[in-house]
């Protein structure tokens, strides 16, 4: 054997997953407090960390495969010979802890718990068919009556929606925090833009008890404002919601 | 053989990388959901001269997005103010509140910029940090021309606020003593849960805005909630309010002993989705509510908002936050709920009370009924605690600081199909303290009831949703008007069952017995190179 034989190579992956697993757990919430600006560490989340796991193992499987040299290098290390004290100690060491690791594994998968469960839903259900057809009636006016009707509704945002949406429709209202459903960020391009306005008049006029059951309604804070705002005052408020978050509607396609 | 096994696995490995960068996605969202409240920030940037042009393009922002609630003419008095508390400042007075300057002298161009960058926690004022600093700079410069103060008094007195000690047991300590032989706890109460006589005085009585800051909720000091924040506050006191500055009645050394102290009985909001009822296994859960047993279960705070689904609304609530604690055994559960209040005076209808929701049964699946009073597919079973009250109609009274109220169970389809359980179906026990500006609830009931239709019936192991309501007397909340909270868990927690280590110690024989052959297996054959 000319080369030399890296006999500690499966120790060394070992240690640099073990690294891995302290770094997310200890080092990368701080990481990411400093690299986010949060007053607060950034724990990394036990589903996320599971995948970095898997995969950290799987990198250093793939790197102690990378040549035939390597892999028998990696696997002699659980071989007997007469080596220094301190590979005998690390082997006594491996053995022992793989069976404890595997019951370690059991004894937390078994352990009763309850997690809260994962509460998928979808934001923006199909349009009813009866709101497809409707027009905001302000559409076609001059652009005076439109300044006014946006001026309009972006006081009746600021008195009706802002509590929960925020003075800048973006979702960040004095009571947005109490919601576990936040309320919407209307600045967020994958919102309010991707809709047309006609959306938002259903919406706003029928609140979480019009969404459908996909779209989970009993968690949504958004009231059914029909017995308390008219129409116009409606279109008002989507026109002043659009200005206030500074986006534009998704504009209808022609059908013809 | 090695390739094939090579092969595998970077197949896994790209798999794996997919899925983490998708579950990567739901895990920003996650940490961003957990960060309830914001920070300050404290630098500010030079600023650009305060020209005649540089105003005219602030009062062309002002007209945009500040008048709504500060008013055209800066009066405080915004279209959009109604549905706020506290109300927006008003410019034309000078009640600016967080200042590095003197006692009744108007805030540094700096302290204006900062506000404006980060907002006012507790408040509707957001943080601007969106728009740009040149912009910001610009409409502080408009709203100043609001005040002629700005103007006559020409460079602010700044107090000087260098220095500082840190904290340590000893400066805590002798804070504590500073806050009572200052009086502090006259406004701020002994606690300091914001209950002083004199709040109380004020607020009942004079019906004044003033409410004294609830010290241990750190989430909502106005000033920001750093040890400098609270130290400049105490400095410099907060214009037009009771709250004075303490610069020449205390020491500096004095002043940095109030901050460490009032920082050390702040609290963060430790919030979680599901409350954990501990298993408790005595004859009787308790029903006192300074029972030492309620320890023993885990605390969890979460934030309440104002009814703002149906109407009659409430947009200024003032509970914000509710504590929990849950109990059980085999025949009970109890629930310990406390929030802070700084009175406990009420009027005829207005009464002090608490309220658990629950859907009628557990649900199978994620459908529940709609967490505001439920819906006309799900039914909701309410259990209901009101503080005591007596005679006096019409006058203002003041609960007994213990007594049992009144409990009571309800069901309700939506906010106006509500229907009071008949008295045989009554299974509830509650009884409440007032004390130290805060209000401890226990409500009990059996963990199954006769009436399975319209009672929650209790099974360990499970989530069951759970949401609350509070109603603050002293605010008017009746009815509809009430702190609210979105739906939560509870689970009655299952018991670690003993067949646990049987399967720990299967598992570590099989792994031992894994090992012992891959490793027999390798010693036999060992691995050689190819060549």
């Amino acid at each position: 054997m000319v080369n030399k034989r890296r006999t500690y190579l499966m120790i060394w992956v070992i240690f640099a997953v073990i690294c891995l697993f302290l770094f997310l757990k200890y080092a990368s919430p701080k990481v990411f407090q400093i690299l986010m600006a949060k007053g607060h560490p950034m724990p990394t989340p036990s589903t996320l960390m599971m995948w970095y796991m898997i995969m950290g193992v799987l990198a250093g499987l793939v790197y102690a495969t990378t040549s035939n040299q390597k892999f028998v290098d990696f696997l002699s290390f659980l071989l007997p010979d007469r080596g220094p004290v301190i590979k005998s100690l690390l082997q006594k060491v491996l053995f022992v802890s793989f069976p404890v690791l595997v019951g370690w594994f059991v004894y937390s998968w078994s352990l009763p718990g309850a997690a809260s469960p994962v509460e998928l839903r979808i934001q923006h259900p199909t349009l009813p068919q009866n709101y497809e057809k409707l027009e905001n009636p302000f559409r076609h006016e001059d652009a005076e009556t439109q300044r006014l009707c946006i001026e309009e509704g972006k006081i009746l945002f600021q008195t009706y929606c802002r509590p929960c949406h925020g003075s800048k429709a973006d979702g960040n209202g004095p009571f947005a925090n109490a919601f576990r459903l936040r309320p919407i960020n209307f600045q967020d391009p994958g919102t309010i833009a991707t809709v047309v306005d006609n959306y938002l008049f259903w919406r706003i006029k029928e609140g979480a008890p019009g969404l459908p059951s996909e779209s989970t309604p009993w968690d949504s804070a958004m009231p059914s404002w029909k017995d308390d705002l008219k129409d116009d005052e409606i279109w008002k408020i989507i026109m002043g919601e659009y200005d206030t978050a500074g986006v534009m509607p998704r504009q209808r396609e022609k059908l013809e | 053989m090695i390739k094939a096994f090579k092969k595998g696995l970077i197949g896994f490995g790209l798999l794996g990388v997919c899925a983490a960068g998708i579950s990567g996605i739901a895990a920003v969202e996650e940490a961003q959901a957990s960060h309830l409240f914001r920070t300050y920030k404290r630098e500010t940037p030079p600023k650009p001269p305060e020209t005649p042009e540089a105003i005219a393009e602030g009062k062309k922002i002002y007209e945009k997005r500040c008048w709504y609630c500060h008013g055209i003419e800066g009066g405080g008095d915004g279209p959009a103010a109604r549905t706020m508390f506290p109300k927006p400042r008003n410019f034309t007075r000078n009640e600016y509140k967080v200042r590095s300057t003197t006692f009744g002298s108007v805030p540094t161009d700096e302290d204006l910029f900062r506000i404006i960058t980060s907002g006012i926690e507790g408040t509707a004022m957001p943080f601007w940090y969106t728009i740009s600093e040149k912009e910001r700079w610009q409409v502080l410069y408009y709203l100043k021309t609001f005040n002629n103060q700005f103007k006559e008094s020409g460079a602010a007195k700044m107090v000087s606020l260098g220095g500082g000690i840190p904290s340590s047991p000893e400066s805590i300590q002798r804070g504590k003593e500073l806050f009572k032989e200052t009086k502090c706890f006259e406004c701020h109460g002994e606690d300091g849960r914001g209950n002083g006589p004199l709040t109380v005085a004020l607020q009942t009585e004079w019906d004044m805005p003033y409410r004294a800051r609830d010290l241990t909720k750190s989430w909502l000091f106005k000033g920001g909630n750093t040890i400098e924040d609270i130290y400049r506050t105490v400095s410099t006191g907060f214009n037009e309010t009771p709250m004075g500055s303490y610069l020449e009645k205390l020491s500096d050394e004095d002043r940095w002993h109030i901050a460490h102290y009032v920082k050390s009985i702040s609290k963060d909001m430790t919030s979680d989705v599901v409350i954990k009822a501990t298993l408790l296994e005595t004859e009787e859960l308790p029903t006192d509510t300074s029972d030492e047993n309620w320890s023993k279960a885990a605390v969890i705070e979460i934030p309440l908002s104002g009814q703002i689904i149906a109407s009659p609304r409430l947009w200024t609530p003032s509970v914000d936050a509710l504590r929990i604690r849950a109990l059980y055994n085999e025949d009970e559960i109890a629930f310990l709920l406390e929030w802070d209040d700084s009175t406990n005076r009420q009027e005829d209808v207005f009464r002090d009370s608490v309220s658990v929701q629950f859907p009628t049964k557990i649900p199978d699946s994620l459908k529940k009924p709609y967490f505001a009073m439920g819906d006309s597919g799900g039914a909701v079973n309410l259990w209901v605690w009101k503080a005591y009250w007596g005679e006096g109609f019409g006058s203002v009274i003041e609960a007994p600081e213990t007594e049992p109220g009144e409990a009571y169970e309800l069901n309700a389809k939506s906010f106006n199909k509500i229907s009071r359980q008949p008295p045989e179906s009554q299974n509830i026990t509650g009884t409440g303290v007032y004390q130290n500006g805060r209000w401890s609830v226990v409500i009990k009931r059996p963990l199954k009831t006769d009436d399975a239709k319209n009672d929650i019936q209790f099974e360990v192991g499970r989530l069951i949703p759970i949401a609350f309501a509070v109603w603050d007397g002293s605010n008017s909340d009746v009815g509809s008007q009430k702190s609210v909270s979105s739906w939560y868990y509870v689970n009655l927690e299952k018991q670690v069952p003993k067949t646990i280590f049987a399967y720990v110690l299967v598992a570590i024989i099989m792994g031992a017995s894994v090992e012992l052959w891959f490793i027999a297996r390798l010693r036999r054959f060992p691995p050689k190179e190819e060549e």
